[in-house]
């Protein structure tokens, strides 16, 4: 049972704390971010395939007092699955990783991934994570959440998303010299 | 690596020390034999914290997002794992003008005449010139000016800066 993309930013955005800062890798989860006014510092990536959960290593590691989310895509993080054992060396407690699971190069014409099924949450435990699970509705979304900040991360959790191919995604709106300075205008503010 | 000697560490003592006063607190790192030797006076810093990376284009990503957060970072790597770096260096380093430091181990130019790292020693210039990339190669006698201009450098411009270091340069 997958859901829609949207459902799950709602949830995400409803269940933030003031301090959070969001990272998103390239697509969708990016595109739709700045029409949603998260109330955090967020950072939406336009390119840079596979360099959200790190980014977002960096910036827990940075300030281990604000909880850092990065929203990555299935495709994204196949090309950079060693980056769930960097982040479980480095025991971020403050990071949370939402993976969402669609199946397809969704920005680059609805591609399948290659044709095995990669159990992600699986891959975070055996690489350290603290806290690994799939959720199935984004109404559990942020009791997870709320657990994962209570007990310590690293977290990951998996989040299945249906995709369809006809859905009209908005086009990045934000350029690069903006996402840095809103973020930096956010970060100074919370 | 003919005829250094490494085994006193001066010269990674010196560069630990630059780094340290450049405020650098954070340094991800994707280890070699080089490296390796650097990073013994490094991990005994009070004020650097390493972070063991498993590629390095994390390496780079983690020092962007820890200097979006206002922490100064250097990124210390093998030039192999430089050359595997273009696309995050033109993608989040130069797109978004998020300055990095990258401390670059140069296997295989004319001081390091190995056959296997001949290769990426030929191309490691040549591929940072075509990338737009500042760099230098350190000089023993001057790395904690080369480190403090690389920062002043990166401070005004926003844009990376590499400093390609040899195993003598750590002796």
């Amino acid at each position: 049972m997958s859901v829609p993309r949207q459902a799950w930013l709602s949830a995400l955005l409803a269940a933030l704390d003031a301090r959070d800062v969001l990272v998103a890798g390239l697509g969708g989860n990016a595109r739709y971010l700045p029409h949603m006014a998260p109330r955090v510092p967020h950072w939406a990536l336009c390119d840079s395939m596979g360099a959200a959960i790190p980014l977002a290593l960096g910036m827990a590691l940075a300030r281990p007092t604000r909880g850092v989310v990065a929203l990555e895509g299935d495709g994204s993080l196949l090309m950079n699955l060693g980056c769930l054992a960097t982040v479980g060396a480095a025991r971020a407690a403050n990071l949370t990783v939402l993976i969402f699971e669609n199946g397809a190069y969704e920005s680059s014409g609805g591609q399948a991934l290659p044709a095995v099924t990669v159990d992600f949450v699986a891959v975070a435990l055996a690489a350290g994570f603290r806290r690994a699970e799939r959720l199935s509705s984004a109404d559990e979304l942020g009791a997870a959440l709320a657990q994962g900040r209570s007990t310590g991360g690293p977290t990951l959790f998996a989040l299945p998303t249906r995709f369809d191919p006809a859905e009209t995604i908005p086009p990045y709106s934000e350029r690069p010299d903006e996402i840095r300075a809103n973020f930096a205008r956010a970060l100074r503010g919370t | 690596m003919a005829g250094a000697d490494v085994t006193s560490r001066e010269g990674a003592r010196r560069i630990v020390l630059a780094l340290e006063a450049a405020g650098v607190s954070l340094v991800p790192t994707v280890p070699d034999t080089w490296i390796g030797w650097l990073m013994e006076p490094m991990r005994a810093s009070r004020r650097l914290r390493v972070i063991d990376v498993a590629r390095e284009e994390e390496a780079i990503a983690i020092a962007c997002g820890a200097t979006l957060m206002g922490e100064r970072t250097a990124v210390v790597i093998q030039n192999a794992g430089l050359l595997n770096s273009g696309a995050v260096i033109a993608s989040l380093v130069q797109l978004y003008r998020v300055p990095v430091f990258l401390l670059v181990s140069y296997r295989g130019d004319v001081r390091d005449p190995v056959y296997y790292h001949a290769p990426k020693g030929r191309a490691t210039e040549p591929t940072l010139t075509a990338w737009s990339l500042r760099f230098a190669r350190a000089e023993p006698t001057r790395i904690a000016a080369q480190v403090a201009q690389a920062y002043a450098f990166m401070d005004e411009t926003r844009e990376p800066f590499v400093l390609l270091f040899s195993a003598e340069d750590l002796a």
